[in-house]
């Protein structure tokens, strides 16, 4: 238990740190121990496959990709007030949480965790052609996506079209 | 194969809708023949579909519990309907390869056009309520973009936004039926619903049958939503054809003849419906006869004619009003194509500025004559017959007095029809114009249409099996043969009604006469140049809505912050509904 | 004080997604918000987990969350470029400038 209080607490307080950053670079480190956290625990909740991806995808991948565009954009420093009020905003988010969590709890869940089941990766994708596919058609999109935007030299009624 | 062909038919024009689109209007010669193209391929499937017509679902696609089944079926009133979307439909498209000639933004006309015939084909065939209502929804929005096509004119965008706010009044009367009919039988399908209505509470019914009604006289432009059809006039004229004879208005019509037989038993509907489409028909034709502008008449007289086959259904005459959809598609679409081809080459629409014409345009002027003698309803053309019918069926089903009422209109359209058609193409020109020649896209739509403005009357026998027992159930239309119609309609009450049909045409011709008279009517002259108040009525509807609409701007800040927080909220709000409830 | 184990990390997923929406509130920075948008959906590869494992259906569970994943992956990647793109042709990174709308 203490294990789980523990991993739980550091994803916390990663993810705060991460939103409270100055720099933009410290906010995506953060993020990326966030992530490594996750996948701690999603291996403690006995899924090591999605545990795996999520620490090379999430931690890995993605704050490389953050690195790569806050280099691009460059430091946003200014510091700008927010639009909504900060009490408003917190009280907006604690009462969704603490209403969400009342309507999980409330449901009878079963509080004991079960074992991790044997795992057979064959059977993984047996039943879900659909999703792969749909990753299949997701990578793809993102990839031309980026083509894209990245694109230096931008087609005249593009140019139109977003401004 | 049935399912093929309605995949076609309402596949077809989307996906011709995308390629015109994609094509870009560099290519404009393209585009003119890839639209022919797609809207001719779905006219072909419909012609093919028609003797495998069945009441059978054909399509089905299951899309979980709350939505049940979306269904297509290709039944006899569906079937007819989407013939009539798609051939008019192509043939509006081919009509337009001349008139549209050098426009600008083709892409986005044909784009608008072929989308509008693939959602009238989905809409009358589908026999689930929520996807009809889907359907339903895509019309108005083809029909507001293309009433609004020229959009540097404010007169054209005013007449189709208050198209758009018009007919979603009727959009929400039907989804508020589909809702409340889900309630009641736990399914959205219109035949489950045909097949149990005696099931459902006869105040929920009676509910049911008024929320149609007013959906369907939104549609169809009836008493007391009729002015946002003389207002969609600014509209192309192809486009105007597509309006009044293809897809817009004849959904109303549609709905509540495919509602009839569960509604037909609810106090005072059919007397409702059949007040709504005599109400119509008169008002409609007094306007017609004191209008001055081409397109306008047109309009009018659409409504006019629509509120015949809404007091039909009233009158329990499903089929004649479905025959006189059929007649009056093909001789309004003639009708509108033939002024297009007028407007086009003159350059005008008032028909004070007009006269003369038809020695200059002596094609357009003969298959203007022949529209408009059926309009009229004079023998044999296909008018005369299904608009006797249609009396017939009122003398039988409806009481004296509107059926006296119905055919005193009978007698105004054929005297605003020979004022419309004296004004544009007889008497000497009453102003200097430069005529162009009628292109060849143009004949190519109006000769068929004229051919069968003359014959299409023949065809009831087969027209009444493909809307028999075999496709519709619930309907009751017994199978009639030509000369069972001939024998029926050569009467005394046709008779009368020649005569008032007559009379009205030589009323035209002896006007200069009757000075007097006409100066007696000018309160009614004037009151109908202000649309009886109506007009006030329809365009104060439509100017709260934009004032509404106007004012709720300002919650679109167009802010990122502030749109999460409208998520954050509706979610916080459906926490504590949950959380409340149970 | 004994929680049980499915409790904390129940309390774990909704209090990251809250910090996700928090954050999503608050800031005016385009990163930022691609940041928050990455912190909400750890929170619902989490929830999927969990839900598997106290199904028993660990299977099923794993490939949505790969899925959402890879989603989310993309999210990234193109709310990225945009920002960049944003950069580079407003010179800010600010939400606020991006509003067109008439008001």
């Amino acid at each position: 238990m203490i294990l789980y209080l523990l991993v739980g607490l550091g994803i916390l307080a990663c993810a705060i740190l991460s939103i409270s950053a100055r720099r933009l670079l410290i906010s995506a480190i953060w993020l990326a121990l966030t992530s490594a956290l996750v996948a701690v625990m999603i291996y403690l909740l006995g899924a090591p496959h999605i545990a795996v991806i999520e620490l090379s995808v999430g931690a890995g991948l993605v704050t490389v990709l953050f690195v790569f565009a806050i280099n691009i954009a460059g430091e946003d420093t200014s510091r700008l007030k927010s639009i909504i009020p900060t009490p408003v905003a917190i009280f907006a988010v604690v009462l969704a949480v603490v209403l969400g969590l009342v309507l999980i709890l409330r449901a009878n869940v079963s509080v004991a965790l079960t074992a991790p089941l044997p795992e057979n990766s064959a059977i993984l994708w047996q039943s879900r052609y659909v999703d792969l596919l749909l990753q299949v058609v997701l990578i793809f999109a993102g990839v031309l996506g980026v083509i894209g935007l990245l694109a230096e030299k931008v087609k005249p009624h593009r140019e139109e079209e977003t401004e | 194969m049935t399912m093929a062909m309605i995949a076609v038919m309402i596949g077809g024009p989307w996906l011709g809708a995308l390629v015109v689109w994609a094509v870009g209007d560099k290519r404009e010669k393209l585009q003119h023949w890839l639209a022919v193209l797609f809207s001719a391929v779905a006219g072909a499937a419909a012609i093919v579909l028609i003797p495998n017509a069945t009441s059978e679902a054909i399509v089905k696609i299951p899309v979980g519990g709350a939505f049940g089944d979306f269904t297509f079926v290709p039944d006899g009133l569906g079937v007819f309907l989407s013939v009539i979307a798609t051939v008019i439909g192509s043939l509006a498209v081919v009509f337009s390869t001349s008139y549209m000639k050098g426009e600008a933004s083709l892409g986005r006309y044909y784009a608008f056009v072929l989308f509008f015939i693939g959602a009238m084909v989905g809409l009358v065939l589908s026999s689930n309520l929520l996807l009809i209502f889907f359907f339903w929804e895509i019309t108005a929005l083809c029909s507001y973009a293309l009433i609004a096509f020229h959009n540097d004119d404010p007169k054209a965008v005013r007449g189709g936004v208050k198209a758009l706010i018009i007919t979603s009044i009727g959009g929400v009367g039907l989804l508020v039926g589909a809702l409340v009919l889900f309630a009641y039988t736990g399914s959205f399908d219109l035949n489950t619903f045909l097949g149990a209505s005696g099931t459902i509470p006869a105040n929920i019914l009676s509910l049911l049958a008024f929320g149609f009604l007013i959906a369907a006289a939104a549609k169809s432009a009836q008493f007391p939503f009729q002015t946002w059809l003389p207002d969609a006039m600014e509209a192309p004229s192809p486009i105007s054809a597509l309006i009044h004879a293809a897809t817009m208005v004849n959904a109303g019509v549609y709905l509540l003849a495919r509602t009839f037989p569960a509604f037909q038993g609810v106090p005072f509907w059919r007397e409702a419906v059949m007040i709504v489409g005599t109400l119509s028909a008169i008002l409609a034709a007094v306007m017609a006869l004191t209008a001055n502008d081409l397109k306008r008449v047109l309009a009018y007289s659409t409504v006019s004619q629509l509120g015949y086959m809404v007091y039909a259904i009233g009158a329990g005459g499903v089929f004649a009003s479905q025959f006189h959809l059929f007649s009056h598609s093909i001789f309004k679409a003639l009708l509108f194509l033939g002024a297009g081809a007028v407007i086009h080459s003159i350059g005008t629409r008032d028909m004070l500025e007009m006269g003369g014409v038809g020695r200059k345009l002596p094609l357009v002027k003969w298959v203007f004559i022949i529209g408009s003698l059926a309009l009229a309803g004079l023998p044999i053309l296909n008018g005369f017959w299904s608009k006797e019918l249609i009396l017939e069926a009122g003398l039988k089903g409806g009481p004296a007095w509107l059926y006296v009422l119905m055919v005193i209109v009978a007698g105004l359209t054929a005297l605003y029809t020979a004022r419309c058609v004296w004004l544009v193409f007889f008497g000497e020109p009453r102003t200097e114009y430069h005529v162009h020649p009628a292109g060849i896209g143009m004949k190519v739509a109006l000769i068929p249409l004229a051919l069968a403005a003359l014959v299409s009357w023949i065809a009831v026998g087969p027209f009444s099996a493909l809307l028999g027992e075999r496709t519709l159930p619930y309907h009751e239309i017994e199978q009639t043969s030509l000369a069972t119609v001939i024998h029926e309609i050569l009467t005394l009450p046709t008779l009368i009604a020649l005569l008032v049909i007559g009379l009205g045409i030589l009323l035209w011709f002896t006007r200069s006469k009757m000075e007097g008279l006409i100066n007696g009517l000018r309160s009614i002259r004037w009151a109908s140049e202000k649309s009886f108040g109506f007009e006030a009525l329809n365009t104060a509807f439509v100017e709260v809505t934009n004032n509404i609409a106007e004012a709720l701007r300002s919650t679109q800040t167009g802010i990122l912050n502030w749109n999460v927080f409208a998520i954050a909220a509706s979610l916080i709000i459906l926490f504590v509904i949950l959380v409340l409830g149970g | 004080m004994n929680l049980p184990l499915p409790l904390i990390v129940l309390i774990t997923i909704f209090c990251l997604a809250g910090v996700g929406l928090y954050c999503l509130l608050i800031t005016r920075n385009l990163i930022k918000v691609v940041i928050a948008l990455q912190l909400m959906v750890k929170g619902a590869v989490l929830a999927f987990i969990l839900a598997g494992n106290l199904t028993g259906q660990m299977n099923t569970a794993q490939t949505l969350a790969l899925t959402v994943i890879v989603a989310d992956t993309i999210v990234a990647v193109v709310g990225l470029a945009l920002a960049v793109q944003i950069r580079l042709r407003t010179g800010s990174l600010d939400v606020k400038s991006l509003s067109s709308l008439k008001r």
